[in-house]
């Protein structure tokens, strides 16, 4: 334990320590994308990162026409949504398996569309790369090290509440918005009415979504999804055509009670 | 006023520190919880502190990308700044943001020194673009001094905000430097890009575009992890890492695609000696929703 800090100054060991600091000296050397909060509770759960790691894939996302006035699957882009996420996933998890990890926490998955080419956008997932400070066996059924898009705080309070990351899981389904008939929009000029074949359509799309993201979190036997967003993503296609996008947690049992430390209520006096 | 030579403090620099030394008034640029933050490890905010420098990047390297089977089929490389052997590449124009960053930290870092600070924190790095090709280079930062005890001859510096070098500090970590990571990369778009990206080639992956991105960012994590083994510390913060990616056409109907990956961060060091860190948070639960905090 070190000297609490008081009113005498910073940690003598503090100051020592970068005094003596020296190019080049053996270090234990780690990166990390994580917030200084993040850190520290991912150091307090029990693990060390290890490394920031990244995977990255620049994809040509292919081309498909909705009919006009059909509610329909765009399966072609659900399927390129879907599998450049994986790409970029997939090298993510080799460099951390590369690194030796249990895990990968803080995960965060984007796409930028970009302005050369046609179609082109670039799949991304950053994160840090952990390691157990024990021994016990962290991986998941594939063998991989586990995934979490949790931010730090959340991963410290999900292993204190006895539960583990499996992986993330997600499912995308990119949807055509079916028109309205010309008749049936005349037909609501001027009404408050609700336009069936519009929620239908969300609702499937949604759904079909929602199912594929929990078809991946049964194959790794997990017990549920914690953090799951559900975002509808209009990207590049126009007002009809919309990805939605299911991403969160799978997460396993650690022990049998599941209880927590009854937080204290605090006031912050901050804005 | 004599013409300045560029070693040193500017002049207005150092009156600011000569009229520092006399009245001693202190000033700062932490929030209040960041100054209450570094009170509760032992600083005391001294005054802010900056180091600035405009230089003009006339130019940036030869930018060609080092392929020569204009309209074969032959596949191309991809050619980071850092490569060596190679003629191609955009290292002057890395060397010379090196340069600037490097160049702004060290002069904040003198204000620093002449203030008797041993460390500067919260501080805010900035490259702006200026007419023609100058650039700006400026980091901006609070100087702190340890309220008794050792003293440091050369003074930390860290982006992170007085509150997060409380809690490091805390949790037997201190910052060290600030590490930067910067490279460019350039690929000639050959044939197979070229197919696979073009409006009928539907779903597939731009190989040589990933092949682009994946180098120079490796290649700006490198520089980074060195900034961190370099100074000897045990490991290194991310604060930001960004990527831009454009094309450019230096002849008729040969297209090269160009990637710039920076990362900064702070680099720390461990100095708690027991095997895992001391920290012990305490659950606590805000009494405001989260919307109201943001």
């Amino acid at each position: 334990m070190t000297e609490t800090p008081t009113a005498q100054g910073v940690p003598a060991d503090a100051m020592r320590r970068l005094a003596e600091m020296r190019p080049g000296q053996k270090t234990t050397l780690f990166t990390s994308d994580l917030s200084v909060n993040e850190f520290l509770l991912v150091r307090e759960s029990g693990f060390r990162p290890l490394g920031l790691v990244l995977g990255s894939s620049i994809y040509h996302v292919g081309f498909q026409l909705g009919r006009w006035n059909k509610n329909q699957e765009l399966d072609v882009l659900s399927t390129a949504m879907y599998h450049a996420r994986e790409l970029a996933m997939t090298r993510m998890e080799a460099e951390a398996d590369v690194l030796g990890a249990d895990g990968i926490v803080g995960v965060r998955l984007d796409i930028e569309f970009k302005e050369f080419g046609s179609d082109l956008a670039e799949f991304v997932a950053v994160g840090t790369a952990v390691k157990s400070d024990g021994n016990d066996s962290w991986r998941n059924n594939t063998g991989k090290p586990f995934t979490s898009d949790l931010s730090g705080q959340d991963f410290w309070t999900l292993i204190q509440a006895g539960y583990a990351p499996l992986g993330m899981v997600m499912g995308s389904c990119v949807y055509h918005v079916a028109h309205q008939r010309f008749w049936q929009s005349m037909g609501n000029i001027g009404q408050n009415v609700e336009i069936p074949q519009f929620t239908e359509a969300l609702y499937d799309a949604r759904e079909l979504a929602m199912s594929r993201m929990q078809a991946e979190a049964e194959q790794l036997q997990a017990e549920g999804i914690v953090g799951v967003q559900l975002l509808s993503l209009p990207h590049k296609w126009g007002g009809h055509t919309t990805e939605f996008f299911a991403i969160g947690t799978a997460v396993r049992p650690l022990r049998a009670d599941h209880t927590i430390a009854t937080p204290q209520l605090v006031l912050p006096l901050t804005d | 006023m004599p013409d300045w030579d560029g070693t040193g403090l500017p002049p207005a620099a150092a009156a600011r520190m000569d009229r520092f030394a006399r009245s001693g008034l202190r000033t700062s640029l932490l929030s209040v919880p960041g100054a209450a933050g570094v009170e509760s490890v032992g600083f005391t905010p001294v005054g802010e502190v900056m180091g600035c420098m405009v230089q003009q990047i006339g130019w940036q390297g030869y930018g060609g990308c080092g392929y020569y089977g204009y309209g074969g089929y032959a596949p191309s490389r991809t050619i980071t700044s850092t490569d060596r052997q190679s003629y191609a590449g955009y290292r002057p124009y890395v060397d010379a943001l090196y340069r600037g960053y490097r160049t702004a930290i060290a002069r904040m870092v003198t204000e620093a020194t002449r203030m008797g600070a041993d460390g500067v924190v919260g501080v805010r790095l900035s490259a702006q673009h200026m007419t023609g090709s100058n650039r700006e280079f400026v980091a901006l930062g609070t100087a702190v001094r340890n309220r008794a005890g050792q003293h440091l001859e050369k003074p930390f510096t860290t982006d992170l905000p007085g509150q997060d070098v409380a809690k490091l500090i805390g949790a037997g970590w201190a910052p060290a430097a600030i590490g930067i990571g910067i490279s460019v990369a350039v690929r000639h778009d050959d044939y197979r890009t070229r197919s696979q990206s073009t409006w009928g080639a539907g779903n597939t992956e731009v190989s040589g575009y990933t092949e682009l991105v994946m180098h120079v960012r490796s290649d700006a994590r490198h520089r980074f992890e060195r900034a961190v083994t370099d100074g000897g510390a045990d490991g290194a913060i991310v604060s930001r890492m960004t990527l831009n990616i454009w094309e450019i056409e230096p002849s008729d109907g040969h297209r090269d695609h160009v990637a710039e990956s920076q990362v900064f961060g702070t680099t720390i060091a461990r100095f708690h000696r027991g095997e895992a860190a001391p920290t012990s948070s305490l659950t606590i639960l805000p009494l405001r929703s989260k919307t109201e905090s943001r």
